[in-house]
């Protein structure tokens, strides 16, 4: 798949794990498992990317007698995932029509 | 491997980054093993779950600037003695033109390797422009009537538009490699600095 292509999904994908309640690194990865399978070493470098862009905040908590970093998106992170949504919706349509083009030639 | 002797290994493995880096990212590792601990990994599974070592360095190799790792591999690792700052002073005219001069072959080099892919592509363009030209050439002879002039303008017509689509796909394939090469030639040195082999 094309890096940048791929870079833009990544992004929206771990966006998507924190969009409904704030989540820490470990069950990000979790909750994408049945999806996308990420390395820690990728999730780090997204992660950071994300926050330099605003698009989520960091803040850390105890837990279990331990710091551990939290994830949490902002409205800027929203608009992103909206924006994945309208950008795949034209996407998808241009893909329909592309393979519409192929059954037509596969009927002939 | 437990996951202080992970930390550790990874601390020595990558001394040419900067410390608050390197901190940052030891950080975020050690919580990575702790969750899955949490959840009932043995400690060498949830190291082993993090990826081997040379993954790990590979990838730090390829995100982090350039500019970053140069920055960090020369900076001093204790303050500067007076002597060795008026040796620094006084020696200034002397390792300024080298400095500049190790950059300048350096840059120099890397414009030759992409003046021969242009000069490629200058080929192909004058080779479709030429057979282009002699095209309209040929056609203005027909137009005069002069067949045997019009056979030769259209030869050379098709000669030069062969060898510009032959060459085309030649210099795509060149660009494509030199593009890739010196990419992984900044990747090399970016680890060499990671690792401070250098």
């Amino acid at each position: 798949m094309d890096v940048q292509l791929k870079r833009g999904l990544l992004d929206v994908c771990v966006l998507a794990a924190i969009k409904n309640e704030s989540s820490y690194g470990y069950r990000i990865l979790k909750d994408m498992k049945p999806y996308v399978v990420l390395s820690e070493s990728t999730l780090y470098t997204i992660l950071k990317r994300l926050e330099a862009g605003k698009l989520l905040t960091v803040h850390t908590a105890e837990h279990n007698g331990r710091l551990r970093k939290y994830y949490e998106i902002t409205p800027r992170g929203r608009r992103r995932i909206e924006e994945f949504q309208t950008d795949w919706n034209e996407i998808l349509a241009v893909y329909r029509f592309i393979t519409r083009e192929e059954e037509q030639h596969d009927e002939d | 491997m437990t996951k202080t002797e992970f930390l550790e290994a990874l601390r020595t493995a990558l001394p040419g980054l900067p410390p608050a880096e390197l901190e940052e990212r030891s950080a975020f590792y050690s919580e990575m093993i702790e969750d899955r601990m949490e959840e009932g990994m043995t400690e060498a599974d949830a190291v082993a779950a993090v990826g081997p070592m040379e993954d790990i360095i590979a990838h730090i190799a390829a995100e982090v600037p350039l500019g970053k790792l140069v920055r960090q591999s020369v900076k001093p690792s204790r303050d500067f003695r007076t002597w060795e700052i008026a040796l620094l002073v006084l020696g200034f005219p002397v390792w300024l033109p080298l400095l500049i001069a190790a950059f300048a072959v350096v840059l120099s080099l890397y414009i030759a390797l992409w003046a021969v892919v242009i000069s490629f592509w200058a080929v192909v363009l004058s080779l479709a422009v030429g057979g282009l030209g002699s095209l309209v050439a040929a056609a203005a002879q027909l137009v005069t009537g002069e067949l045997r002039q019009t056979a030769f303008l259209l030869g050379l017509t098709l000669a030069a538009a062969g060898l510009a689509i032959l060459m085309f796909f030649g210099c795509a394939w060149l660009t494509k490699v030199i593009a890739r090469s010196t990419k992984s030639l900044v990747v090399q040195l970016k680890t060499r600095l990671i690792r401070k082999e250098a």
